[in-house]
C-alpha cells in the first residue's frame, strides 16, 4: 500500500448529488480516499478545490 | 454533570476543529480543550476528536465527552458507523521502529506512568517491523498534510496488537526533527499552521479505516531548547518528554465504532446530533458536509480563523454564524431549552403573515 497527496477540482453546479458524494467519486478515480477536505471555493467559476490523501495498492 | 429529565432526549453536540489548518483556537497544543470543557457542561453528550482533547501531557477527562478519531467521526457523520460507549478499552501501544532507544524508553515510561497512576489497561507493546517513514508537506491552501512511506508496517503492527486483545491503538511515529524552522518558531509562538498535524491525521486514519477501532497518534520528537517566549497556547507540548499521556487517557474510554445492524439503546447515530460547531472558514470537511445534509444545526464560529476560506455560504450549507465559542454555547443552551435565540435579544419584531 502507498499513500499519495493529491488535489482535485469539483464543479459545484454539475450534479445535484451531495458534494461529499461527488468528491468521493472523483477521488476514487485516483485511489482509496483516506482524508480529504474542500480547501478553496471559487465563487465566480463555482468550482471547489479538494486536497486529499488517497491510498493505492503497491 | 448535566441532568436529563426523563421526558427529554439528550442534547448531543459535535465539536470539530480540523487539524493542520492553523485554527486560532485549537491549532496548537490542545488549546481548544477549554472550549470542549465549557460545551460539555451545557450539552448532554459532546462528541469531538483527538485534536481538540489532546494536550500532550495535559487532558481533562469528561464523563459526557466521547473521544472519536477524525476518520471515525467522518464515518459517523455519514451514518455509516455508530458510536458505542465503553467502560474501558485495553490499549495497544504501537511504536515506530525508527524511534531511537532513549526516546523509546521515554514513551515506555509514559505508558507505565499511566498504568500505575491512572490505572489504564495497556497490552504488551509492539514495535513496527519497518520504519514508518513520515513525510510532511504544506498544500497550496496553507493546510499541512503528510504521507507515510510504509503504511503496511503500521497496519501489521496494529493487527498484531488487536489479535493480542487490544481494543484501541495508540501509535507513536518518529517525526522529522528538521522541519521548516520558520514554521516551528511560528508554532511555538502560537501562530501559523502546525507542520506535523496533517501527517498525524493520516496515520490514525489508516488504522481506523482498516480496523474500525479507536486510534490516536502521538509524534515522537527530540526535545526542543528552552524558549522563554513560548506561547501559552503551545506550552503543553513542551513540559514533558512525549505527547503520549493525553492519547492514552483519551483512548482508554473512546467509544467503539459499530455497524448500523448493531443499534442498541446505548449506541449514538448521526441523526441524533443536535448541533455541530465548526470554524466558519473550514466547512469543507467530510464530517461537516454530512452533518450539513441532515437536521443537525451547524454553528459556524467566526473568531476561530484558519488558513482556509471555505464558508458555509460558499458550499450552500445552512448555518448559524456566531462570533465566538461563548456565543455558540449560548445558542446551544437556548436550543436545548427550547427557546428561540432571537427572543434573547433586546428587540423582537412582531410576527408577520406568511407570503
Amino acid at each position: 500500500m502507498t499513500t499519495h497527496f493529491i488535489t482535485a477540482e469539483i464543479d459545484l453546479t454539475e450534479t445535484p448529488e451531495p458534494l461529499s458524494k461527488a468528491v468521493e467519486a472523483e477521488l476514487q478515480k485516483r485511489g482509496e480516499p483516506l482524508r480529504w477536505a474542500v480547501t478553496q471555493v471559487d465563487e465566480a467559476t463555482q468550482t471547489a478545490q479538494v486536497e486529499a490523501v488517497v491510498t493505492a495498492d503497491a | 454533570m448535566p441532568s436529563i429529565a426523563i421526558s427529554k432526549r439528550p442534547y448531543t453536540a459535535v465539536l470539530i476543529v480540523p487539524t493542520g489548518i492553523g485554527a486560532a483556537v485549537g491549532g496548537y497544543a490542545g488549546d481548544a480543550l477549554p472550549v470542549a470543557r465549557a460545551i460539555a457542561e451545557v450539552v448532554d453528550t459532546l462528541i469531538t476528536h483527538p485534536n481538540v482533547l489532546n494536550g500532550a501531557q495535559l487532558y481533562w477527562p469528561m464523563p459526557n465527552a466521547l473521544y472519536v478519531e477524525g476518520y471515525g467521526l467522518d464515518q459517523f457523520a455519514a451514518g455509516s458507523w455508530g458510536l458505542s460507549p465503553v467502560h474501558r478499552n485495553r490499549i495497544g501501544l504501537l511504536l515506530d521502529q525508527a524511534i531511537e532507544p532513549d526516546l523509546r524508553w521515554r514513551h515506555l515510561q509514559a505508558a507505565d506512568a499511566v498504568r500505575a497512576t491512572l490505572g489504564l489497561d495497556l497490552a504488551d507493546y509492539v514495535i513496527t517491523d519497518e520504519p514508518v517513514g513520515v513525510e510532511l508537506r504544506q498544500a497550496p491552501s496553507g493546510a499541512t498534510w503528510g504521507t507515510v512511506q510504509r503504511p503496511g508496517t503500521l497496519l501489521r503492527g496494529a493487527e498484531k496488537l488487536l489479535q493480542a486483545g487490544a481494543e484501541a491503538i495508540a501509535v507513536v511515529a518518529r517525526f522529522p526533527d528538521e522541519t521548516d524552522e520558520v514554521a516551528l518558531q511560528n508554532y511555538r509562538q502560537g501562530q501559523g499552521v502546525d507542520p506535523l498535524a496533517g501527517a498525524e491525521a493520516v496515520i490514525s486514519h489508516l488504522i481506523v479505516r482498516q480496523f474500525q477501532v479507536p486510534c490516536a497518534h502521538a509524534p515522537a520528537l527530540s526535545p526542543l531548547p528552552l524558549d522563554p517566549a513560548l506561547s501559552p497556547k503551545s506550552a503543553a507540548e513542551e513540559i514533558g518528554h512525549t505527547f503520549l499521556p493525553c492519547v492514552l487517557a483519551g483512548l482508554s474510554r473512546a467509544p467503539k465504532f459499530v455497524e448500523p445492524t448493531a443499534k442498541t439503546a446505548h449506541t449514538i447515530w448521526a441523526d441524533q446530533v443536535d448541533a455541530a460547531i465548526v470554524p466558519a472558514s473550514a466547512c469543507g470537511g467530510s464530517g461537516v458536509l454530512h452533518f450539513g445534509q441532515n437536521s443537525t444545526q451547524i454553528i459556524a464560529v467566526e473568531e476561530n480563523t484558519t488558513t482556509l476560506n471555505v464558508t458555509p455560504e460558499l458550499l450552500g450549507i445552512n448555518a448559524i454564524r456566531v462570533r465566538s465559542y461563548l456565543a455558540a454555547i449560548g445558542v446551544m443552551a437556548a436550543h436545548k431549552a427550547g427557546v428561540n435565540a432571537r427572543a434573547l435579544s433586546s428587540h423582537l419584531a412582531p410576527i408577520k403573515p406568511s407570503k
